[in-house]
C-alpha cells in the first residue's frame, strides 16, 4: 500500500508540469484549473486581437510554439511514457472514509472475504467427494470377479484400458480444450475445416 | 463580452469571497465549519492553533527527551467543541442533512445501507455456526474427562494430550466468532476492549507483534543482550517504560537526571490468569579496572507482583505498596566519565504457578546489587523471561549532581583509554628536512629546524 502511494507521488511529481495559460481551452472543465486573474489576461489578448478569426488562430499557433519552445530530453519522454501506468488517472486515490464508514465498508469486506471462503471450501468438498466416490467405485470393481469364469479384477483391467470407447485409437473428446470451471464462449466451433 | 469571459463569469463569482458568505460567517461558528468540512488539512490547521503549549517545567523534560513539549495532542475543551461540531446534523451536504433529520439515532448495526445488512446477516450465520461448535467441542471436552483413560489405546497420556488440543481448538473458535464484529474492532480500536476476553487479547497481541515486538527483537539483537545476558531469549509480553511521563523508545539513549527516578512500566500479557512477576533492572557494562572488564550491577528487582491480562500500569516507585515486594530499591542509571555507553536492561520473569519468592532472601543475596547475574537468577528460582525493555545511559552534564545526590561514590572518575606502546624499532628520520639538518645547510636551518612537531635527532 505504500509502496503504492509513493509511486504514486513520484508519478504525480514527474507529471506535474508549470500548466501556461494556453489560449485554446475548448472544454470548461480545463477553466477550473485557471485562476481570475489568468482569465484577465486572456480577456486582453482577446481585445487587442479583436474578433478577427484569422488573426487569433495565428496568436493561437504562435503561442502554442512558443509553449512547447521549451525541449524535453527524450529520455524523460520515454521515461513519462513508461510511468504513465503509475498516473495518478489511472491509479485510484486511496480510499478515505469516516470511521463508522470505514467500518461498514471492513465489515462487507470480511463478509466477502468469508463468502468466498465458504463457496471455495464448499466446491472443493464436491470435487473431493465426487474422486472418493470414482475411487470407491472402482476399487469394489477391481475386487469383484468377472462375468461367467474371468478371474477377479477382469472387469476393471478392461474398463481402465478403455479399448476402443472413444473410436478407434480416439482420445476423449474433453482433451480437445484445456479444463475449465465453466463452458467455452462458443461451445463448438462448426465452421472448422481441417 | 467575449465567448471567453462569459463562459468564466460563474466561475470567477465562485471563486472570489462572497460578501454575503463571509457576513454569516462572522456570525455564526458553524458556517466556518461548514466550509472548513470540506477540506480537512484547513480545519487541521485551525485546531493547531487552539491548542496551548505551556513551557516550563514540561519543557525541561522534552529537552531533555529531545522531543517538543507541543507536539503531544492535547485535549482541550475547544477542539472537544470543535471534533462535537464535525459530528454535528447542522453540518455537510443537504442529503446528509436531511438524512440525519429524518432518521434520528439508529444504532450502528441497524443502519439501513443494503449491502452492509446482507454482510452482517453472512457474519451473524457464521458466528452462530462457530457459538453451535464451541457448545459441541465444549460437550465433547467434558466427555472426554469423564471417560476413563484406561480404556484409550493411548492411555493418560493420549487423553491429556488430546484434552489439551481440544482446549486450543475451543480458544481458536472463540476467537473466530468474534474476530469478524465492527463492534469488537471499534471497542479494541478505542482501547476500552475488555482483556480478560480472548478476541481482545488477541488482537492486542496481533498489534504488539505488528511493530513493537519486532523492535524489541532487534534492540535484543543488536545489543546483544543475547547472548551477553541470557543465552536464549524470547519476549512473549509487550512492556513499555515511561521516565517521568515521557514513553522511551527501547535502546535510547536517556539523560541521567530523567533516569534519577524509576520509571513507569506499561506492561500487556496476552495469555489468560493471574500470575506473579519478578521485575529486574540491570546495568551490563559497569567498568572495571580490576580485570580491565565490564560486570554486572543489580539496579531494581522485585518480586511477587500479581499480574493478569486486564492490568496495564505499574510504577516501580510503588511496587512495595500494593502487590509485590521490593528488594533492591532503584538505584539511578549512571555511567562515570570516559566509560562507554551502560546497557540497562530491564526484564520481567513470570514466576512459576503458585510459588513467591522470598524477599528477605533476594535482599541478602543481591543487597550488594555488583555482580548480578540474571542467568544465575532465573536458575536459582525457576523464572522465565517474558518481557523486556532497554535504555541506555552516558556520562552527561547531569550526571555528577545525580551521583552526589543518591551518594554514588566515583563521580572524579574518569576513564581514558590505556596508551599503547609501539613495538617497532624507532628508525633515522627521513625526508628533505632531515637531510638538511646539518652546519653545511646553515642558511636552510630557518626552514629545517623549528617544525613544530617533528624531531630530528643526529646520530
Amino acid at each position: 500500500m505504500s509502496l503504492t502511494l509513493n509511486i504514486r507521488g513520484l508519478a504525480t511529481r514527474l507529471f506535474a508540469r508549470p500548466r501556461l495559460p494556453t489560449p485554446t481551452t475548448t472544454t470548461t472543465a480545463r477553466f477550473t484549473t485557471l485562476t481570475p486573474v489568468m482569465m484577465a489576461r486572456f480577456d486582453s489578448s482577446a481585445n487587442t486581437f479583436g474578433g478577427k478569426a484569422g488573426l487569433a488562430a495565428k496568436q493561437k499557433r504562435t503561442a502554442k510554439k512558443g509553449s512547447k519552445g521549451e525541449q524535453r530530453d527524450p529520455k524523460m519522454i520515454n521515461m513519462l511514457k513508461h510511468f504513465a501506468i503509475l498516473s495518478p488517472r489511472r491509479i485510484p486515490p486511496p480510499l478515505r472514509m469516516a470511521r463508522n464508514r470505514h467500518l461498514r465498508h471492513w465489515t462487507i469486506h470480511r463478509a466477502w472475504l468469508l463468502f468466498r471462503r465458504r463457496e471455495r471450501e464448499g466446491r472443493e468438498r464436491t470435487l473431493m467427494r465426487q474422486y472418493q466416490g470414482m475411487y470407491a467405485a472402482c476399487e469394489a470393481l477391481r475386487l469383484s470377479d468377472g462375468p461367467g469364469t474371468r478371474e477377479t479384477g477382469y472387469l476393471y483391467r478392461v474398463a481402465m484400458e478403455k479399448k476402443g470407447v472413444y473410436g478407434h485409437h480416439g482420445v476423449p473428446i474433453e482433451y480437445a480444450r484445456p479444463q475449465t470451471e465453466t463452458p467455452a464462449r462458443t461451445p463448438w466451433n462448426h465452421d472448422w475445416k481441417l | 463580452m467575449s465567448r471567453c469571459q462569459q463562459v468564466a463569469r460563474p466561475l470567477v463569482r465562485s471563486l472570489r469571497p462572497c460578501p454575503s458568505a463571509a457576513a454569516a460567517a462572522s456570525q455564526s461558528s458553524h458556517t466556518t465549519l461548514a466550509v472548513r468540512y470540506l477540506s480537512s488539512t484547513a480545519a487541521r490547521r485551525d485546531l493547531d492553533k487552539t491548542t496551548t503549549t505551556q513551557p516550563g517545567s514540561d519543557a525541561l523534560d522534552a529537552a531533555l527527551l529531545g522531543q517538543s513539549a507541543a507536539a503531544a495532542p492535547q485535549d482541550t475543551p475547544q477542539t472537544r467543541q470543535q471534533l462535537a461540531a464535525l459530528g454535528s446534523a447542522d453540518l455537510g451536504s443537504r442529503r446528509r442533512r436531511a438524512a440525519l433529520a429524518t432518521t434520528g439515532d439508529i444504532p450502528f448495526e441497524q443502519l439501513p445501507y443494503q449491502c452492509f445488512q446482507e454482510a452482517r446477516k453472512i457474519l451473524n450465520q457464521d458466528r452462530e455456526e462457530k457459538i453451535a461448535k464451541i457448545v459441541a467441542e465444549t460437550e465433547k471436552i467434558k466427555r472426554l474427562e469423564a471417560a476413563d483413560a484406561s480404556t484409550m489405546r493411548g492411555g493418560e497420556a493420549y487423553k491429556q494430550k488430546r484434552l489439551v488440543s481440544l482446549r486450543e481448538h475451543v480458544e481458536e473458535l472463540k476467537i473466530l466468532a468474534d474476530i469478524n464484529d465492527p463492534e469488537v474492532k471499534r471497542r479494541f480500536e478505542n482501547g476500552t476492549g475488555d482483556m480478560s476476553k480472548p478476541i481482545y487479547r488477541y488482537l492486542a497481541n496481533r498489534r504488539w507483534r505488528s511493530m513493537d515486538h519486532k523492535i524489541v527483537v532487534q534492540r535484543i539483537e543488536q545489543f546483544n543482550i543475547v547472548p551477553d545476558l541470557l543465552p536464549r531469549f524470547e519476549p512473549t509480553m509487550d512492556v513499555k517504560m515511561s521516565f517521568r511521563g515521557y514513553t522511551v523508545s527501547p535502546g535510547a539513549v536517556l539523560d541521567s537526571r530523567l533516569t534519577e527516578v524509576a520509571p513507569t512500566l506499561r506492561m500487556q500479557v496476552f495469555d489468560k490468569g493471574e500470575r506473579l512477576l519478578t521485575i529486574v533492572v540491570l546495568d551490563s557494562d559497569v567498568p572495571d579496572e580490576a580485570t580491565d572488564g565490564y560486570a554486572r550491577r543489580c539496579h531494581f528487582l522485585a518480586a511477587n507482583v500479581p499480574w493478569d491480562p486486564s492490568k496495564n500500569l505499574l510504577s516501580l516507585r510503588q511496587v512495595g505498596g500494593g502487590g509485590g515486594e521490593l528488594a533492591v530499591p532503584w538505584l539511578p542509571a549512571f555511567a562515570q566519565k570516559g566509560a562507554p555507553y551502560h546497557r540497562l536492561s530491564l526484564f520481567v520473569l513470570e514466576q512459576k504457578a503458585g510459588e513467591t519468592l522470598d524477599g528477605a532472601k533476594l535482599k541478602a543475596l543481591y543487597g550488594g546489587r555488583d555482580g548480578f547475574s540474571l542467568k544465575s537468577f532465573r536458575d536459582k528460582f525457576g523464572l522465565t523471561p517474558v518481557g523486556f525493555n532497554l535504555f541506555r545511559s552516558e556520562w552527561d552534564e547531569g550526571t555528577a549532581a545525580v551521583m552526589e545526590k543518591h551518594g554514588i561514590p566515583g563521580a572524579d572518575v574518569e576513564f581514558k583509554r590505556a596508551r599503547v606502546v609501539s613495538m617497532k624499532t624507532p628508525r633515522a628520520a627521513k625526508g628533505w628536512e632531515a637531510k638538511r639538518q646539518g652546519p653545511k645547510y646553515k642558511s636552510l636551518w630557518k626552514y629545517t629546524k623549528r617544525i613544530k612537531g617533528a624531531r630530528f635527532e643526529r646520530n
